[in-house]
Parts: C-alpha cells; structure tokens; sequence
C-alpha cells in the first residue's frame, strides 16, 4: 500500500458517495435533476464501494503491507488529519441538521414530512461524509507528490 | 531554532541536518511518515511523548535540546 493507492481508494469511495447523496438531497429538497436513476439499487453502490474499500485497506494493512509502508500510513500525523476532519464532520452535520430542521413547513406538519426530514438530514449527512473522505483523499495525493 | 508552535520552539531542523540525515531517513527511523517531520520542524504539528523519544534516540540527543518552552 502506499499514498497513491489509499489516494485512489478513498478518493473513488468519496466521489461516488458526493454524487448519489447530492442527488438524493437535491430530489428530497424539491430541486430534482431533469434525469432520474431508474434503478434504485444502484443506490447501494457507494455503500458496497465502502465496504470493498475498507476491506481492502484492511488486508493491505495486515497482509500486503511492510511495517515501513505501514508506519507511514498510520502516523500519528495521519491520525491528526483524521481527527481534524471528523470534527469538521460534526460541526458541519451539526449546522445542516439545524438549517435543515428550520427549513420545515411546520405548519402543514405530518408523518411524510417527518419522514421526509429525517431521508433529508441522512442524505446531508452522507454528503459531508462523502466530501470529507475526498478531502482526505487529497491529502494523500499530495503527500504522494512529495514523499 | 526553528519555526514554533505557538510557545514551543524546536531545533530538529538544525540537529537532524547536523547529523546528516534527510527528512525521509528520519522519518524511518522514528517510524512515521515523512510528512510528520516535515510538520515537525516547521512548528505546524507537535509530536506525541513516544514520537519526540524516538526522534531524540535516532539523532542521539535529548528531548530538551529538540524542543523548548519559550
């Protein structure tokens, strides 16, 4: 494993997941795109990229990986940059949820909007996650530029 | 001494050049990436207990002469 590869990895995980959230949140707040996905199981895909991509960085780390590579990987500084944009995460989500909360016609208020709004705040969510992971992302391209 | 953060000054520049080593060999040797001394020296990232050990042992000084308190 090394920067480049984990680069590709997150980078297809985060773009695909920005793409099928904007559109779930654009259909969901009213702004709905002139096409539509006319399988709705394609929305699985950036979860199974998920899944596939974690696993892979899993066995790398265990099995295909030296503990040079590794060590570089999983620093500290590493964990830093994580840990910066995880709280990025909360602040942001935090804010969306109370637009997104105000946004509601709460005078017409039933079980579809409720429903509505909670489809709403997930995809919002799933956003951010989705961005957050393509800025991390980038981080490792640029560290494969200079290491 | 190097660049800061905030009260603490660092000389890990001047003493990894000293013993000539680059940043990528230091990085090995203290086991994490070559990005995390870049940080280092240039103030932005101030290393854990065990990191600042390991690079005092590789550059065979100690804690002290790497980082100050201003």
């Amino acid at each position: 494993m090394t920067f480049f590869k984990r680069f590709l990895v997150l980078f297809i995980c985060g773009a695909v997941q920005v793409f099928f959230a904007t559109y779930l949140l654009l259909e969901l707040l009213g702004f709905g795109l002139a096409w539509h996905l006319m399988n709705h199981d394609m929305m699985f895909i950036p979860g199974i990229l998920v899944f596939l991509g974690s696993g892979y960085l899993t066995f790398s780390y265990y099995f295909l990986s030296d503990k040079r590579a590794n060590n570089a990987l999983y620093d500290e500084f590493n964990a830093l940059r994580y840990y910066k944009l995880a709280t990025a995460g909360y602040v942001i989500n935090g804010i969306g949820i109370f637009v997104l909360y105000s946004m509601q016609d709460w005078s017409n208020w039933s079980f579809e909007l409720a429903n509505n709004m909670i489809y709403q705040i997930a995809a919002f969510a799933w956003l951010i996650f989705g961005a957050l992971l393509v800025w991390f992302a980038l981080g490792d391209l640029r560290e494969s530029r200079n290491g | 001494m190097g660049k800061s953060h905030e009260k603490l000054s660092n000389n890990l520049e001047e003493i990894r050049k000293a013993a000539g080593l680059t940043q990528l060999e230091l990085s090995e040797s203290a086991e994490v990436s070559r990005k995390s001394i870049n940080a280092i020296e240039n103030g932005i990232y101030v290393p854990s207990t065990v990191l600042a050990l390991k690079i005092a042992k590789t550059l065979k000084c100690t804690v002290e002469e790497l980082f100050k308190l201003r």
